[in-house]
C-alpha cells in the first residue's frame, strides 16, 4: 500500500500498545490516533513512556500487546511499512560518525528503498531545504549537536515519509534553528504528512501542534485539540498531570 | 529487485562504506601485507637457495608448496587476530552508537542486518586474500604453479575467513562492547583451532573431537584435498553462527 492509499483511514492508529522494560510498564494501553496533516505534541516528564511510545511507531522497538496501524493496515504484521511511510528522528540523533552528511543521506535513501536518479533528487532537495550544502562533505563526528540534529530531521524526511516521528527534536538548537524546525514541521503538515513529536517545552507544543497528548507513567492522561494561545491552560493541564496524575486534580482539591 | 535483496544490498553497502572510510581496516590491510610479502620474499629466498638439491630430487616440492602453501597458512595466522578486529564493532558499535534502532526503524529484518554486515566484512576478506593471492600469482609465467593445490588452499582460506567473519559477527551481536566482542572472537576462534590438541597430545587421531577442531578441517585444503566433510564442517559454523546472531538481533527488537 503507499502512502496516498486509504486517505480516509487515519494515518497512524494506535489500539491499547503495552510495553514493558526491565520489569514494569514502561507504556501501558495508550490508544490515539493522527491523519493527515495533523501535528500531535507529545508531553511528559523524564520517564514518562514518550521515547518508548516514539520507538514502537517507528518500528525500532516491538509492543509486547496491543496494535498499531499504519494507513489501515498492521504495522506489527507488515514491519517493512515502516520503510516507506514512516520518518523518525530519534533522540539526540545517533549518527554514524565516520560517514559524511551526504553518505548519511545516501545511506538512508538506500535503506528506504531509493536509489538512482529519485535518490539523487531526493537527496539534492533535502539538502537546500535544510540548507545542508556547506556541511555536505563533513563528517557527521565533528557536527555540532544542533548541525546533527538537522541532518537527522532532513535523514527522516528525505524518502518524503506520511507520519514523521520527531523525538525532542528542540533539544539543543538555538532560537533561530528552532524557528526554522518550526517551519519545516509546519510546511510537512500542510503537505499532509502527519507529525508527532515529543518535547518537554510546551511553548514548542503551542507553537506547532494542533493537538497535544499527555503521557504519565507510561499511560495516556490527556489527549485533546489546543490553540496556539492556549499556553495557560496547556501548562495547567500538564503540571497537574506531572504532580498529581490527572488533569483537574489539583484544583479539585 | 527483491525487497529482501534490497535490504540485505544497503546494509552491506552502509558497513562496507563505514569499513573503507575507518582507519583501521586500512591500517590492518597495510601491516599484515607487508608482513606476507617480507615472508613472501624470505619464502622466496629459500626456494631459490634450495633450488639445486631439488633438482637432485625426484618429486621433490615446488614453488606451490615451499612458497604459495606456507603464504597462505601465514596469511591464516593473520587471520585469527584481523577478523576478530574486523567484526567486533558490526553490530556492537552500531549498538553503542545508538544507530542500530535506525536499521530496525528501517524495516530490514534482522537477518537482512546481520547478512548483509557479514558480506561487508567478507568482501574485505575476500579482497585481502586476493591481495595475498596475487604475489605468488605474478611469477606464475617464471615458475611452475601447482593450480589444482593452489586453489584448494585458496578455497580452504576463503572457507576459514567465511566462517571466522561468521563468528565475529555472532559475537559482536551478543557483546555490550565491540572489545568483548573481539576478545570472545579470538578466544572462540583459538578454541575452535586447538580444540583436539589434548587429544593429540594423547595420541588419539581421530573420534569427534578432531572432528570439531578448525585445524583437521583446514589443513587437508592447505594440502590440496578438498572432500564434501570439510567444506560441510564449514558450511556448519557459518550457519550456527548467523542464525545465532539473528536470534540475538530479534531479540533485542523483541526486548529493546
Amino acid at each position: 500500500m503507499t502512502a496516498n492509499a486509504a486517505s480516509s483511514a487515519p494515518v497512524l492508529k494506535l489500539q491499547n500498545i503495552t510495553r514493558r522494560r526491565a520489569g514494569r510498564r514502561a507504556v501501558e494501553r495508550i490508544s490515539l490516533e493522527l491523519r493527515q496533516g495533523q501535528v500531535l505534541g507529545l508531553l511528559g516528564v523524564n520517564g514518562a513512556g514518550k521515547s518508548t511510545t516514539l520507538s514502537m511507531i517507528a518500528g525500532a522497538l516491538r509492543a509486547d500487546s496491543g496494535s498499531i496501524e499504519l494507513n489501515g493496515q498492521d504495522f506489527q504484521e507488515y514491519p517493512e511499512l515502516a520503510r516507506q511511510l514512516i520518518g523518525w528522528l530519534p533522540e539526540r540523533a545517533p549518527l554514524w560518525a565516520e560517514l559524511s552528511v551526504s553518505e548519511h543521506l545516501d545511506a538512508h535513501g538506500h535503506l528506504r528503498g531509493l536509489s538512482g536518479a529519485k535518490l539523487r533528487e531526493a537527496r539534492t532537495a533535502i539538502i537546500e531545504r535544510l540548507e545542508l550544502q556547506p556541511l555536505a562533505r563533513r563528517l557527521a563526528g565533528v557536527l555540532s549537536q544542533g548541525q546533527r540534529q538537522r541532518l537527522g530531521l532532513a535523514c527522516a524526511l528525505l524518502h518524503r515519509p506520511a507520519l514523521l516521528v520527531l523525538d525532542e527534536p528542540a533539544n539543543a538548537l538555538d532560537p533561530l534553528q528552532v524557528a526554522a524546525l518550526r517551519s519545516v514541521i509546519r510546511e510537512q503538515a500542510a503537505s499532509g504528512t502527519a507529525v508527532i513529536l515529543s518535547t518537554h517545552l510546551l511553548t514548542e507544543v503551542t507553537a506547532v501542534c494542533d493537538r497535544v497528548a499527555i503521557l504519565h507513567e507510561g499511560a495516556l492522561r490527556h489527549d485533546g485539540q489546543i490553540h496556539s494561545d492556549d499556553h495557560a491552560a496547556l501548562e495547567r493541564s500538564f503540571f497537574d498531570i506531572a504532580m498529581h496524575g490527572n488533569v483537574g486534580t489539583a484544583r479539585a482539591a | 529487485m527483491n525487497q529482501a535483496l534490497v535490504n540485505t544490498f544497503a546494509v552491506a553497502r552502509l558497513e562496507w562504506r563505514r569499513l573503507i572510510v575507518r582507519p583501521l581496516a586500512w591500517v590492518l590491510a597495510a601491516i599484515t601485507l607487508a608482513w606476507l610479502a617480507w615472508n613472501f620474499t624470505l619464502l622466496m629466498g629459500a626456494f631459490l637457495a634450495s633450488q639445486i638439491q631439488r633438482a637432485a630430487l625426484p618429486d621433490s616440492p615446488g614453488f606451490t608448496d615451499l612458497v604459495g602453501v606456507p603464504l597462505l597458512g601465514q596469511l591464516a595466522q593473520l587471520a585469527f587476530l584481523v577478523v576478530p578486529l574486523l567484526t567486533m564493532s558490526v553490530i556492537a558499535g552500531e549498538r553503542r552508537n545508538g544507530t542500530l534502532p535506525l536499521l530496525f526503524a528501517a524495516g530490514v529484518p534482522a537477518s537482512r542486518i546481520v547478512l548483509g554486515k557479514y558480506l561487508a566484512v567478507l568482501g574485505w576478506l575476500l579482497l585481502w586474500l586476493l591481495l595475498t593471492l596475487m604475489m605468488p600469482l605474478v611469477l606464475c609465467h617464471l615458475t611452475s604453479l601447482d593450480w589444482g593445490k593452489l586453489a584448494a588452499a585458496t578455497l580452504g582460506l576463503a572457507l576459514m575467513f567465511s566462517a571466522l567473519a561468521a563468528l565475529g559477527v555472532a559475537c559482536s551481536t551478543f557483546a555490550s562492547h565491540p572489545a568483548i566482542a573481539a576478545a570472545a572472537a579470538l578466544i572462540i576462534t583459538l578454541a575452535l583451532w586447538s580444540v583436539n590438541l589434548g587429544a593429540q597430545m594423547a595420541g588419539i587421531n581421530g573420534g569427534a573431537i578432531n572432528w570439531l577442531a578448525m585445524s583437521t578441517h583446514l589443513q587437508p585444503l592447505l594440502r590440496g584435498l578438498v572432500s564434501t566433510t570439510d567444506v560441510v564442517w564449514f558450511a556448519l559454523l557459518i550457519a550456527v553462527s548467523l542464525s545465532l546472531a539473528t536470534r540475538r538481533l530479534s531479540s533485542e527488537k523483541e526486548r529493546g
